[in-house]
């Protein structure tokens, strides 16, 4: 027969200074190792929920990303006229655009600097997006003036980003007239006509080429063992003599640029959780000890009254468990306020800023339930055996 | 009195290492955090005061053309000057991620005294048209094992090689570094055998960065004005600065990282407070009959409380070494596992004084609670109380 889950619950209840602190003692831990989740998924969750797969990425073959990839502007051209894959519209011919990449430094409202990702665009990379990319103030830039639109997440963070300021890059006045949103990584970026920004940077060509493919086009998989399927577009391309290109999806190509830092903030998270977790556990076990030390006489008589140890060591695992679910719980409360706080730091892939929001995803809430649980196993193991293990006469000799 | 403290916190040797032991890791990862800090800004204080550099004023991903260089030698007070680009290749797989550079091999030497190489590979390096030299850490990284003579085969991301094929690059010498800011995880190479074979396909490699010394004694804030108002006008604009501000700008481009970190040091200080409290509290509770008994056998208030907080800080102190020896013990481990981030890892005094510091008030702040408790209790009624 079990010990009823209201004994187990009430105990909780009797010591409630002792429970308050181990519950928000694990709920403090809890509370860290969920946050930092909570940043690798803002982070990731903007990269990859947006990438398209019927968007293809050209970059030039062994670049990485976009910052070490260049096209001559013909080779770029000769992409984006050559590829029967490529989708057709009377009014826009090809759906492909030629972009340039690059970082600008400028200036945080604290004076701080960081690099901003500065992207020269066709006017072609706006039919593509359609309406994943929106004005939300101003207007869009006139081909060929030297006019900028801003990422909606850059007017607060950095200097100038207002409509109607002007930037200088290089020489070159740069004037703000629109503000745009995106949900993806653009968001924190400067757009303006590919011409301008090319010859501003003094550069010679674009950084990638992207296009709009038919449906059913076999794109393969650039990372796949062996190399890409020869028959597919990737696989064509890769070995291509005259325009030789890295082809990837959209979505491969953002999440190939997560990685690092992704990476980074997950270690981190795992090794706080790791580190702090043992110390929370000790929590969990000198609560549950004490607690079992002033409660031999109960486990005593219940002993005495004919419950099997198995039943004790049942019941002490719940309190523990329990004590550690109600700190997950705390845990989750604490983090939920900095869920939609806003933050940035470099992309180390990018070398260009990246600013996203702490988002408390159903992952992070799994994350830290599961971690808790795992805690009140941990922690309760030992004390649980140690209760079930009492004799019922020394329990109850004892004052 | 200690003596006493001492008893008391044997009497319950589980709990007192659990406590301290939880102490000792809560110490150990804010030691840590503190020391990331503290090494991101390492380079801006070991940055020379001699040095300054020149970078196009767009940002690091723009280059400036190399004529550039014989422009700011003629500047008045301009010493020596020599050549810095990003080459950005990598070893078989983009994973292997190391820093590679272009260089002007006289005047690296000359300018950089914390990069360390014996007379011999020195020479050979100068002699080498496709020779390299690689730091000490980068040498001992297992993934790699390069040594003197070995070939190295990089594929050039940013410069394809014009024949389609990898770069390669012969070690000539394996350096040590003497400061914080100059990192042993990089490759650096000659700038002519890098600009001869770009030019076989007719590219014109341009300059990531020009670092120049002044003359002893010209006026550095008149040439700093003198290069940036030189350019001004294009064809690329350029910003000259002090060898600090450069290095202020990567620490800047860490964004709230930084911030961050210090968030959660003060997160893990909460919850560590609070599991000593807790620690404390249940021993109060257990030690009012013996504060009943001290009192009645004639000790004051402040015997009491100071059993009690002695006890705390004992608690307190014996895991806060330990998680400070333990920082220490694994600061070694932790370079090597950050090291292709982070040139190195410093645990700075100031991080074990402020640890030592808090450690002594955590003791203080846990006991108290229960010791004033103790203090303020009647002889009469603490007998009384059950155990």
């Amino acid at each position: 027969m079990f010990i009823p889950l209201n004994y187990t619950v009430r105990s909780l209840f009797v010591r409630k200074a002792a429970t308050f602190l181990s519950v928000f003692g694990i709920g403090v831990t809890v509370a860290i190792f969920a946050g930092v989740l909570a940043l690798q998924q803002g982070f990731t969750t903007m990269f990859t929920s947006q990438g398209r797969e019927d968007v293809i990425v050209f970059l030039r073959p062994g670049a990485t990303g976009e910052t070490d990839s260049q096209f001559q502007r013909e080779r770029g051209m000769k992409l984006m006229k050559s590829l029967p894959e490529i989708e057709q519209t009377p009014e826009h011919g090809p759906l492909a655009s030629m972009e340039s990449y690059s970082g600008v430094l400028r200036r945080r409202p604290d004076g701080g600097e960081v690099n901003v990702a500065f992207r020269g665009v066709q006017q072609a990379t706006f039919t593509i997006r359609g309406d994943e990319l929106r004005i939300i103030e101003g207007r869009n830039f006139t081909p060929g003036a030297d006019e900028i639109i801003v990422g909606k997440k850059l007017v607060e963070r950095i200097q100038d980003c207002h409509v109607g300021d002007v930037m200088v890059i290089n020489t070159t006045p740069f004037r703000v007239v629109g503000v745009f949103d995106h949900d993806g990584p653009f968001v924190s970026e400067i757009w303006a006509d590919l011409e301008r920004a090319l010859a501003v940077l003094d550069a010679y060509g674009p950084n990638r080429v992207i296009a709009k493919v038919k449906p059913g086009t076999l794109i393969g998989d650039v990372n796949a063992e062996g190399g890409p399927d020869p028959a597919s577009l990737a696989g064509r391309l890769a070995n291509d003599t005259e325009a030789p290109a890295k082809v990837l999806t959209e979505r491969a190509f953002l999440e190939s640029q997560t990685q690092m830092l992704g990476g980074i903030l997950l270690g981190l998270g795992m090794a706080l959780a790791v580190i702090m977790g043992v110390g929370a556990a000790f929590t969990a076990i000198n609560t549950m000890l004490s607690a079992i030390a002033s409660r031999t006489n109960e486990i005593g008589i219940l002993l005495a009254t004919g419950f099997r140890p198995l039943p004790i060591f049942v019941a002490f695992m719940l309190e523990t468990l329990l004590l550690c679910v109600m700190g997950g719980l705390v845990g989750c409360v604490l983090v939920l306020p900095i869920n939609g706080i806003e933050t940035g730091t470099m992309n180390g892939q990018t070398f260009t800023e990246v600013a996203f929001a702490f988002r408390v995803t159903p992952v992070v809430v799994g994350a830290a339930i599961f971690f808790s649980v795992l805690l009140g196993m941990i922690g309760g193991l030992w004390p649980a055996l140690r209760a079930c293990r009492m004799t019922p006469t020394a329990a109850l000799r004892r004052t | 009195m200690l003596k006493l403290a001492w008893r008391n916190l044997i009497a319950h040797p589980i709990r007192s290492i659990l406590t301290s032991a939880s102490v000792c890791i809560a110490i150990l990862l804010l030691c840590l955090l503190r020391s990331i800090v503290t090494t991101l800004d390492a380079g801006i204080e070991a940055a020379s005061a001699t040095r300054l550099i020149v970078m196009s004023s767009i940002s690091l991903f723009v280059d400036m053309p190399v004529s550039y260089q014989q422009r700011i030698e003629q500047v008045d007070g301009v010493d020596v000057i020599g050549k810095w680009q990003w080459f950005g290749g990598y070893y078989q797989n983009p994973r292997n991620f190391f820093a590679q550079f272009a260089v002007d091999p006289e005047h690296l030497f000359d300018m950089y005294p914390e990069c360390q190489l014996d007379e011999e590979a020195k020479q050979r390096f100068l002699s080498t048209r496709n020779g390299c030299i690689i730091g000490r850490k980068l040498a001992d990284d297992p993934n790699f094992a390069w040594k003197v003579g070995d070939k190295i085969p990089l594929v050039g991301a940013l410069f394809p090689h014009p024949d389609g094929g990898a770069w390669e690059f012969e070690v000539c010498g394996v350096y040590t570094s003497s400061a914080a800011n100059f990192d042993e995880r990089t490759m650096m190479f000659q700038w002519k055998f890098f600009e001869e074979t770009l030019r076989t396909s007719g590219q014109d490699p341009g300059v990531g960065v020009f670092v120049f010394r002044c003359e002893p004694g010209a006026n550095v804030e008149r040439i700093m004005g003198e290069v940036t108002a030189m350019f001004e006008n294009g064809p690329m604009s350029v910003r000259c600065a002090p060898e600090s501000e450069f290095q202020r700008m990567f620490i800047s481009m860490m964004g709230d990282i930084p911030m961050l970190l210090g968030w959660i040091g003060t997160a893990v200080f909460v919850a560590l407070l609070l599991g000593c409290v807790n620690t404390m509290l249940m021993a109060g509770r257990e030690q009012v009959r013996d504060i009943g008994i001290y009192k009645a056998l004639g000790f004051d208030d402040v015997t009491a409380f100071r059993v009690l907080v002695t006890q705390s800080l004992l608690l307190c102190v014996i895991g806060g070494a330990a998680g400070i020896g333990l920082t220490l013990a694994l600061k070694p481990g932790i370079a090597a596992a950050i090291a292709a981030m982070f040139p190195v890892f410093i645990v700075a005094d100031e991080t074990l004084i402020f640890a030592a510091v808090l450690i002594v008030l955590l003791g203080l702040a846990a006991g108290i609670v229960p010791a004033w408790r103790a203090s303020r209790m009647k002889p009469i009624e603490a007998l009384r109380a059950e155990h």
